[in-house]
């Protein structure tokens, strides 16, 4: 495989130490590393394979190991390949470095994040709630946050049965369970 | 408005007043609100304030089965659904390992052009009424719905077609469907020197737009501007052409870029971008007929049926830049995590915000609708 990986690219993934990159499909790698190596990576990438285009940064919550996937998804229009960094951080603290620095776009997605799934950027320009402004809860994304369930606590079932109902349940009709 | 959340701690300087700019105003796309702080008519601050468009897309997602929200994606974004659809059904594809056959994928890249038209012409007639010039706004409400008709021929729903799905497109087209878009593209093409005496080449508009809300090719890439925007900077930058999906790489066609980056270059790559669609959407009508074949690869039963552990991103160019999704499995019947990077997210937010800055009260409508920024995206 590491045949087919561009040279530029290579180049930079011997310099990180434990990573592990597997190609999904042409155009697509799936890259492996620590925590802290990825503000090296993501420089380097930046600085060596024109990767400029921060496309986002996704959180995906696992509960069983009690840890967050943070992704990373960059794009070179350069290479014109997309590498996707995985890193794994402990639930908790559920704190992490902001790429900012880096990447201006990453405001957006570590404010995203951070009001869905309550990881906490550090340095991170702004870390006010976007969305969720009138949103006191727990972290809506999380696994454990059941929407279904909130609603059962939140709000009343009222039973709905209007007058003309009530006349066509009396001839047998209506609302059929 | 929003009193209850709205709490004056800061009293600005004597000379500066602040303003709520949305979420109900005329001049803003959908429902969304910029606190602008102002001296006289100049903005010295603003900030954007989303989630009145939240529905929780992404929440949901994870507690339907992956067939199911096929029915729900292309609701994010209103004004250009299928490629929604269309990312959604890859990122699935990509991870069945699912090939989608020849005439669906041709079927696919022709309701992806219709939309871009659609999309074009309802956001260049939004940019010209910002400046008051509402004719060719319902000149393109009024053309869209040609198209919309088409769709309507095609899928049985207007504006949410729910036509692609994973592995390929719910049915073929109908007779007679490609001669009728065929005379759609004719007249949409005698109506355009129309439009161009009416908006693209009107003075008072020419002299509105040019030099405001400028992106340099630096910060357009700084910031993850993307699609037209972008080639508004002089960057021919497309996923369709970077990234190729579908059958793009059979096709021939151009990417139109402007060089000054302002309101003005952002609306002429959308008038050169109809006319590239239209060049696409022919050679489809061509090509399409001699591609036999089935619509759609071999499924189990879609209410039972797991997808392989895994994960992908599809990328989209989409009327309005680079759409993506990013879907994670777990091997189950619903997708683990499903995340939606709209280009939006981008250009209604950081983008609109710097852009503003320093600019003027009246110009704000004007760069929000140049930037083609669509608040349910944002929210999601």
């Amino acid at each position: 495989m590491s045949q087919q990986l561009p040279e530029v690219l290579a180049s930079v993934f011997r310099e990180i130490p434990n990573l592990v990159f597997e190609e999904q499909t042409a155009r697509r790698l799936r890259v492996k590393l620590r925590p802290d190596a990825l503000p090296a990576l993501l420089e380097l990438l930046k600085g060596r394979a024109g990767y400029l285009h921060l496309s986002a940064i996704s959180c995906v919550d696992w509960p069983d190991t009690d840890e967050f996937e943070l992704v990373y998804h960059l794009w070179s229009y350069e290479v014109k390949t997309l590498v996707s960094a995985h890193i794994y951080i402990p639930k908790k603290p559920g704190r992490y470095v902001s790429v900012y620095d880096i990447f201006t776009p990453a405001a957006f997605f570590e404010r995203d994040i951070h009001e869905m799934f309550g990881v906490y950027f550090e340095g991170s320009p702004d870390m006010e709630p976007f969305i969720l402004t009138e949103w006191f809860g727990p972290p809506p994304m999380l696994k454990s946050f059941s929407s279904l369930d909130y609603v059962e606590e939140t709000f009343k079932w009222e039973q709905y049965s209007p007058d003309w109902l009530k006349e066509i349940e009396a001839n047998g009709g209506g609302i059929v369970e | 408005m929003r009193p209850e959340n709205y709490q004056p701690v800061e009293h600005p300087a004597s000379h500066e007043y602040e303003l709520y700019f949305g979420p109900n105003h005329p001049g803003i796309e959908g429902n969304y609100a910029l606190k602008v702080r102002l001296t006289g008519d100049e903005i010295v601050g603003i900030k954007a304030d989303g989630g009145y468009l939240h529905r929780g897309f992404e929440k949901i997602m994870e507690d339907r089965l992956w067939i199911q929200n096929v029915a729900l994606v292309p609701r994010i974004c209103v004004p250009d659904p299928p490629p929604m659809e269309e990312t959604y059904a890859r990122a699935v594809e990509m991870i069945g390992g699912l090939e989608v056959p020849e005439r669906a994928q041709w079927i696919r890249a022709m309701i992806l052009e219709m939309s871009r038209i659609c999309g074009h012409l309802f956001i260049v007639g939004g940019t010209a009424a910002t400046i008051g010039q509402y004719s060719n706004m319902f000149w393109g409400i009024t053309d869209r719905d040609y198209l919309l008709d088409l769709f309507e021929a095609l899928t049985g729903a207007r504006i949410y077609h729910m036509f692609i799905t994973p592995g390929g497109v719910r049915r073929d087209i109908p007779d007679g469907f490609l001669d009728k878009l065929s005379h759609i593209l004719d007249y949409l093409e005698a109506r355009l020197p129309e439009y161009d005496d009416l908006f693209f080449n009107n003075p008072v508009f020419h002299k509105r737009a040019e030099g405001i809300g400028v992106i340099t090719q630096e910060q357009a890439l700084a910031w993850g501007v993307t699609g037209p925007n972008l080639r508004a900077c002089g960057l021919a930058l497309d996923v369709r052409r970077d990234d190729p999906y579908l059958i793009y790489d059979q096709l021939a066609f151009d990417i139109p870029t402007e060089t000054s980056g302002d309101v003005l270059a952002r609306t002429m790559v959308r008038r050169s971008e109809l006319i590239e669609s239209i060049k696409i959407l022919r050679q489809i009508v061509q090509r399409l007929p001699q591609i036999k074949g089935p619509i759609r690869c071999d499924l189990p039963n879609p209410l039972a049926w797991n997808l392989p552990e895994g994960d992908a991103y599809a990328r989209t160019e989409a009327q309005k830049g680079e759409l993506a999704f990013y879907a994670v499995s777990t091997g189950g019947s619903k997708p683990w995590r499903v995340h939606v990077r709209g280009p939006s997210s981008m250009h209604a937010v950081q983008v609109l915000e710097k852009l503003c800055l320093g600019g003027r009260i009246e110009d704000i409508a004007l760069i929000m609708f140049s930037l083609d920024a669509c608040p349910p995206e944002v929210d999601r």
